[in-house]
């Protein structure tokens, strides 16, 4: 029942237009950087190595796939956020603006079913458009710049990464990349069971990332308690990836942090959902 | 007599001391221009503060007297003087004065400094230093100092293409002390203020890169057209 549900949820996404809005809107996105990087890719990373080449000189292709694609991804992770709460966030509340959710909750299924099919559905949706950026990113600007070692920028220093490395480091950056999006849509989800219409749900969450990701930029130690707890902090853990050597402890540990806040707030989801009134 | 002994005492200095920088500056030259061109693999090492990167491989083009192209498949990196710009400063006679500093051993091979003082301020070097191994006629160090890229020293080991000059190992010392962080494209938006005070330690001012030379290939004949710049 369970599946079924959660294949009837995903016709539900698919059969909306909006749902096409993120693919279209990744796609864009991405033609327009590696337009813009094929272009005036070389001056782009003058600027990072200008300091360094006043006494070294860096000899090889600097300008490749990978190091587009790892732009690309630095860019669009911060982004794709909207795209996702725009979907997620609209599952259950879309259904009390439609006023399908009486029809919904008088089938044969239980409401904690209901809510976890929903969450299939959104995690599903979430795997399509992060799969739709990894091709992208990865495949097309291998494609258009070809392959070559990896040039990171962090803030102690530059990584150079050998091309052999890298493949691997994309393909888990991916999986925890996957896994912040999908705090995002669990959490619009969430916010999606308190209201009764699209725009609130989509907005909160926006206004959430919004939030916490200023306070985890703000370098005051006031904030250094709660900065580790904020699922924003770990949404970028993907990137230690490309560090060498790979911190995998302060991975884990963002990994546990963003699924604990995946449990966390889909446990609300079914509480608030079981509460919910849905006869006025 | 007394003109008998003075011009013993004059001839006895003039075979000690005779020789004057330029000579043997001339020697090095005359050794350095032997290979006209030359081909070598080169495996890179770089030690440098604020860059990680592992040893990458690369390969070197050389042809007198100053076409210079590295070709490595991956990123690697090299300082930004010290292949050509010296050999090249020294093959011209009129634009330095050379004068002999003190004696010392590098490496168990007694060598000699030579001070090389440009004799015009507009130049790219400002004050070179190169100590000679005199019985071999090559650099076993030197040091640069230029307007631009601040101080290189550069060690030299020599294996069997001794006799071009060329050598076997180049270990370039460079000063990192200019290089800063673009701000901007930097931000560790997940890195707390904590973090940043842990990962904060004393800073090394120096950076080292050393290059392998292996399998040379001297006077082959490179065509020009190798140094060509492909557009990108």
């Amino acid at each position: 029942m369970l599946l079924k549900n959660t294949y009837n949820e995903l016709i539900k996404i698919l059969s909306k237009p909006r749902s096409y809005l993120g693919l279209g809107a990744l796609t864009i996105l991405i033609g327009i950087i590696i337009f813009a990087m094929k272009a005036d890719g070389e001056s782009m990373v003058s600027f990072v190595t200008s300091s360094f080449e006043q006494t070294l000189s860096f000899n090889g292709k600097l300008v490749n796939g990978n190091l587009i694609a790892f732009i690309i991804l630095q860019m669009l992770v911060v982004h794709i956020p909207l795209l996702i709460a725009l979907v997620t966030g609209d599952l259950i509340s879309g259904e009390a603006a439609m006023g399908t959710i009486r029809m919904l909750a008088s089938k044969p299924i239980s409401r904690t079913s209901i809510v976890l099919s929903k969450f299939f559905a959104g995690a599903i949706y979430t795997f399509v458009i992060t799969i739709w950026l990894g091709i992208l990113a990865v495949f097309v600007s291998h494609w258009v710049f070809g392959t070559g070692d990896l040039m990171v920028l962090n803030s102690d220093g530059l990584v150079i990464l050998p091309e052999s490395d890298i493949l691997w480091r994309f393909g888990l950056a991916f999986c925890v990349a996957y896994l912040s999006l999908l705090t995002v849509a669990t959490l619009s989800i969430c916010l999606s069971a308190f209201a009764e219409n699209s725009i609130g749900p989509i907005v909160a969450t926006m206004a959430i990332i919004i939030i916490f990701t200023i306070i985890g930029s703000l370098d005051v130690s006031v904030f250094d308690s709660i900065k580790p707890y904020l699922f924003t902090t770990h949404m970028a853990s993907w990137r230690s990836f490309f560090e060498q050597p790979v911190p995998f402890d302060e991975i884990m540990n963002s990994v546990v942090i963003l699924l604990t806040h995946i449990v966390l707030l889909v446990g609300i989801t079914i509480f608030k959902f079981n509460k919910k009134d849905i006869t006025s | 007599m007394k003109k008998i002994l003075l011009f013993s005492l004059f001839s006895l200095s003039f075979s000690a001391f005779g020789q004057k920088p330029e000579d043997i500056i001339d020697k090095i030259n005359t050794k350095i221009a032997g290979a006209k061109d030359y081909t070598v693999n080169a495996h890179i090492d770089a030690d440098i503060p604020m860059i990680q990167i592992m040893p990458s491989k690369a390969k070197i083009y050389f042809k007198q007297k100053d076409k210079f192209k590295i070709e490595s498949k991956g990123i690697s990196i090299l300082p930004k003087q010290g292949f050509t710009e010296l050999n090249v400063f020294l093959s011209d006679k009129s634009k330095y004065t050379a004068v002999f500093g003190d004696s010392l051993k590098i490496r168990d091979v007694d060598t000699r400094l030579i001070n090389i003082i440009p004799n015009s301020s507009s130049g790219e070097i400002i004050l070179a230093k190169i100590w000679v191994d005199q019985k071999n006629s090559v650099i076993m160090r030197s040091q640069v100092t230029t307007q631009s890229n601040g101080t290189v020293k550069t060690d030299f080991k020599y294996g069997n293409q001794l006799s071009y000059g060329l050598p076997s190992e180049l270990k370039f010392e460079i000063d990192v002390k200019k290089f800063k962080m673009p701000k901007s494209v930097a931000a560790d938006i997940n890195k707390t203020s904590t973090d940043k005070k842990k990962t904060k330690s004393k800073p090394k001012s120096k950076g080292t890169i050393t290059i392998t030379l292996t399998d040379y290939a001297v006077n082959t004949g490179l065509s020009d057209s190798i140094f060509k710049d492909k557009k990108k």
